[in-house]
């Protein structure tokens, strides 16, 4: 496996973790918070509102924009 | 204790009811919000990366935070799902407009800019009148979820540390930004992803 297959296999695993979280909390049978929740949960305080979604307009500026 | 309410708290020490550990940690460690560090660290090494744009708004925004500065934003359509097919209008013709400009120019760059801070000044309206309390996130949940995001940032930031320089791709070690470059070079790919980000944005407005 070249390192290129290596390091895009991580990625997919991360992914791939990131959905059994997701899948997990939508059972209803573990305590697992949904991502949504945790955002919800996030963005209740003033500055966790504002961080995330200076994080969104930081990811729009970094893919499209100078 | 950190209070992400009001940015940076003042140092001073416990209340005297409180336990002498906790008055002493207290009266030693500065109370600085996270947020604030993350956006201002941020800021710092995207300027270093030769984005002053970037630099500029994160550093910004981090400021505002520090000040507790409350923007007084004149309330119009509340972002609750009112009009959702004139709003998924808007979007589709955005993303098709705006992917058709070349990445990192400067129309790109103020279509970008426009929204983006069209959502944060909601955000900041929004924080004055917070919402009924969220549901409570489990430590066991906080942590799986926290865990998954720093090793993403970890293995991202490794890739792009083993690139030959910062600012040259390395197909050996991909950075995500590598990874979607080949989708972002063609207008399709660029108007999908500006679709995706718009609604990201539009589904964070609402929480």
């Amino acid at each position: 496996m070249s390192s290129h297959d290596a390091t895009v296999t991580i990625y997919a695993l991360i992914a791939l973790v990131g959905l059994v979280l997701e899948a997990m909390s939508r059972t209803g049978r573990t305590e697992m918070p949904r991502l949504g929740t945790v955002l919800t949960r996030i963005m209740h305080t003033r500055s966790g509102r504002i961080g995330v979604m200076a994080g969104w307009m930081w990811l729009g500026l970094h893919y499209f924009a100078r | 204790m950190i209070d992400c309410n009001n940015g940076v708290v003042n140092t001073g020490a416990g209340r005297p009811d409180e336990t002498g550990d906790e008055t002493t940690r207290r009266s030693t460690l500065p109370n600085v919000d996270p947020v604030i560090v993350v956006l201002t660290l941020a800021g710092i090494f995207d300027g270093l990366a030769g984005n002053p744009v970037h630099a500029f708004l994160l550093i910004g925004i981090a400021l505002l935070l520090v000040s507790g500065a409350d923007l007084h934003v004149r309330p119009t359509t509340r972002m609750n799902g009112h009009h959702p097919l004139a709003a998924l209008a808007v979007a589709v013709v955005f993303a098709v407009v705006v992917g058709g400009f070349e990445r990192y120019s400067w129309p790109a760059t103020v279509a970008v800019i426009v929204p983006g801070v069209a959502g944060l000044l909601m955000a900041f309206r929004a924080a004055r009148t917070p919402g009924p309390e969220p549901l409570v996130v489990g430590r066991h949940g906080a942590v799986a979820w926290a865990s998954l995001f720093v090793v993403l940032g970890l293995w991202e930031l490794t890739n792009l540390l083993l690139q030959p320089d910062l600012a040259t791709a390395s197909y050996a070690h991909p950075t995500l930004s590598t990874l979607l470059d080949p989708i972002l070079a063609m207008h399709t790919g660029r108007s999908v992803l500006l679709f995706v980000w718009l609604a990201l944005g539009w589904h964070l407005v609402k929480r």
